[in-house]
């Protein structure tokens, strides 16, 4: 793993589960798998916290455990896995926009907490959804069920692996630790639940408690001592899934685009036929961008999508994008010179591009200083004597995207130590701001008059509140542009596993 | 080799014009500092996306890392004494939800330890406070603590079965919550015990660091 990647991974271990979690987890994605007092050791951190600090990791899929020889269990990150959680904000609002609220809060409730039960999560998506509701309303169990299974059927949430029953006939040693199995078959199987019920809303009293120091603490709030009928079951959001739509519709927007393109250089008026359909698949397959190609011509002929073409073409399209906006579009062009004609000579460079000799040499090393663009050397003679050799400027795509990419986990990283600085500077003014609000709240509750009510935000004064708006737009605009570069993350990641996978 | 044009003289061991600079023009200044923190940038940078979707996820991204800080998962360091304690800390205390992890999907060596390591005679300080839970499963608990602390292993595998066993046929209702109540007030004790700066099940007397294992494993010594 880069720098730039454990320095991301340890600001969202940080943010999401505190600093004792960040700390096993950096450790632990630096070093690879370790037994549970080597950890201890080696971080200075009691065999308590570890344990507890394991517990969440592996809770979240972030950590996983195998049995060594000699009876050690050791303990081991998935640095990758821990980069998703960028990605938790998309992958809600995409099952909102595909299953509405429901299926939103099913995937929030099983991003959040790792992994549930699928009785665990209806009963909580029940009762928060009946939160929202009016008075006197409440969702029912079965209806949110129903969401699940839907998920379930189509692979957006998936079983996690579990122990298998063991016999009692069989007392062989127990393990160290469970081995835990899944089958292909199995992953999407929803088990027979009839779940009755309705979501409650949350009472009053269970508000006071909040309150409460830790010795008072109430116990789990069990209203019906039910059995778990489907204990040990427990599922979890396929990210995988996720990341397929996502590509799909990537692509879709992609064609989408350049059917505009098409359609606008058509006659107007067009009604789609069987022909003009053909007509248009056609164009598809010659297009440049060779997302669709065709393979022979049984039916008419079958029209496949090229997948790795199609990433291909997207990553290309996100370094030129770049390459543009960093350096200008004369640099974009030339760019896009090299990228198209594979090698060229600085002469070569010059006049295709027709631009003067010395601003294309200048672009050039620019470029090549920012790794978009390679030499490729190829000597003339045996003895590689440089004054009698070509040197070629190329694009090879699969570095340069792993170039960018590296630069997008930094630029994040950057965006997030930005915005941790900013909220720091001005927390006594956040905190002040927070005390204020909450005692309109109370005082809004009892009754207050309006005079009283002004009287109580005028304690934040105008200056105040100008430096809060101007907190909440730099920070609403670093949260923002941190969402924006994972979807180019994405993009290339895709194409670079997609590649890899090639190989 | 040949066209060595003599020692001392500069002389680019390339054909500079390949590389697009002509002879005689003036190279390039050598950079002497590293570059600027935040180097001026010729181009403004294109605006943000702007749509229902990107606001959407804006508020959930915000309101999920609020959420996150007040689940069971989001584990607090341990503040260093205040001089003065603050009388409204008490009552601004986020009520946070204790979590159990489901012990039967994660090795034994996860499952918190209690004082068992001061030597075998020593009873468990919990028994009094696990006074109102004495299910089966608290016993048999109990149980397995004392024969693993005299280091015996073959029992203690069969203890283990045998609340293995019992545990899945007590599996429902009010045992479960009990032994979850038990188990919560094992890992209150646990962090009670660790209010004060001492750790105690960090380093005891006699307890070799890595030598004495928990379950008869050896353990390689690093």
């Amino acid at each position: 793993m880069t720098q730039a990647e454990i320095k991301l991974c340890s600001l969202l271990l940080q943010e999401h589960f505190g600093e004792i979690v960040e700390k096993i987890g950096v450790h632990l994605i630096r070093t690879g798998s370790q037994p549970l007092r080597v950890i201890a050791h080696d971080t200075g951190t009691s065999l308590d916290q570890v344990k507890k600090a394991l517990c969440v990791l592996i809770q979240h899929n972030l950590v996983i455990y195998q049995v060594h020889k000699r009876g050690v269990v050791e303990y081991e990150a998935q640095c990758s896995r821990v980069l998703r959680m960028l990605r938790y904000p998309r992958y809600i609002y995409t099952a909102k926009t595909l299953y509405s609220d429901t299926g939103e809060l099913i995937v929030e409730e099983l991003l959040l907490n790792g992994k549930m039960t699928m009785s665990a999560v209806v009963k909580k998506v029940a009762d928060r959804l009946t939160e929202t509701m009016e008075d006197g309303k409440t969702m029912d169990y079965a209806e949110v069920s129903n969401t699940f299974v839907r998920l379930a059927d189509t692979h957006f949430v998936q079983r996690c692996p579990w122990v298998p029953a063991t016999e009692n006939s069989d007392p062989g040693p127990l393990p160290l630790a469970p081995i835990l199995v899944i089958s292909e078959k199995d992953m999407y199987l929803v088990p027979k639940l009839s779940l009755i019920g309705k979501g409650k809303r949350r009472r009053s009293s269970d508000e006071d408690a909040a309150g409460e120091p830790k010795a008072k603490r109430p116990k789990h709030n069990r209203d019906n001592k039910e059995p778990i009928p489907d204990d040990g079951i427990y599922w979890q959001a396929n990210l995988d899934r996720f990341h397929q739509h996502f590509r799909d519709q990537a692509i879709v927007s992609a064609v989408a685009n350049r059917m505009d393109q098409i359609f606008r250089s058509l006659p107007v008026g067009y009604n789609i036929s069987k022909q003009v359909l053909d007509q248009y698949l056609t164009l598809l397959a010659d297009d440049p961008l060779e997302f669709v190609g065709k393979s022979g011509d049984s039916g008419g002929g079958m029209y496949v999508i090229n997948l790795h073409k199609a990433l291909g073409s997207l990553a290309t399209a996100t370094l030129e994008s770049v390459v543009q906006e960093r350096f200008g579009s004369r640099c974009a062009r030339i760019f896009r010179l090299v990228l198209q004609k594979k090698h060229l000579e600085q002469k070569q460079v010059e006049d295709f591009a027709m631009i003067p000799a010395k601003e294309a040499k200048d672009m050039l090393y620019k470029m090549l200083s920012g790794n978009f663009i390679s030499l490729q050397e190829i000597p003339k003679t045996p003895d590689h004597a440089p004054s009698r050799t070509f040197y070629l400027y190329t694009v090879n795509i699969l570095s340069a995207a792993r170039m960018l990419l590296h630069r997008c986990y930094k630029s994040i990283a950057n965006l997030i130590e930005r915005r941790q600085f900013e909220t720091k500077e001005n927390k006594r003014l956040l905190e002040k701001s927070q005390r204020v609000e909450a005692i309109i709240a109370s005082m809004q509750a009892t009754g207050a008059e309006d005079a009283q009510l002004q009287e109580i935000e005028e304690m934040i004064t105008v200056p105040e509140r100008q430096q809060l708006e101007t907190l909440k737009r730099n920070v609403n605009k670093l949260d923002a542009s941190e969402i924006q570069v994972d979807e180019t993350i994405f993009l290339l990641e895709s194409y670079i596993e997609s590649t890899m996978k090639r190989q | 080799m040949a066209g060595n044009k003599g020692r001392g003289r500069a002389a680019y061991t390339f054909n500079i014009e390949a590389v697009g600079f002509g002879r005689g023009d003036k190279l390039p200044d050598v950079a002497l500092k590293p570059p600027p923190l935040f180097p001026d940038t010729d181009y403004k940078p294109v605006p943000l996306k702007a749509g229902e979707g990107e606001d959407y996820m804006l508020a959930l991204k915000q309101e999920l890392r609020e959420t996150m800080k007040r689940m069971p998962y989001y584990i607090e360091t341990p503040e260093e004494k205040q001089d003065i304690e603050r009388y409204s800390k008490r009552y601004m205390k986020v009520y946070k939800e204790e979590w159990i992890p489901d012990w039967r999907r994660l090795p034994r060596e996860m499952m918190p330890r209690k004082k068992c390591k001061k030597g075998p005679k020593s009873e468990k300080a919990k028994d009094t406070g696990k006074g109102a839970s004495l299910t089966n499963t608290a016993d048999v608990l109990k149980k397995i603590e004392e024969l693993e602390k005299r280091g015996d292993g073959e029992k203690s595998d069969e203890e283990n079965e045998e609340k293995e066993g019992s545990k899945e046929k007590s599996k429902e209702g009010d045992e479960e919550e009990d032994d979850d109540a038990a188990e919560q007030e094992e890992y209150d004790e646990e962090e009670q015990e660790e209010e004060n700066d001492y750790i105690n099940s960090y380093f005891e007397d006699g307890d070799d660091f890595g030598a004495d294992s928990d379950d008869n494993m050896d353990e390689a010594t690093y």
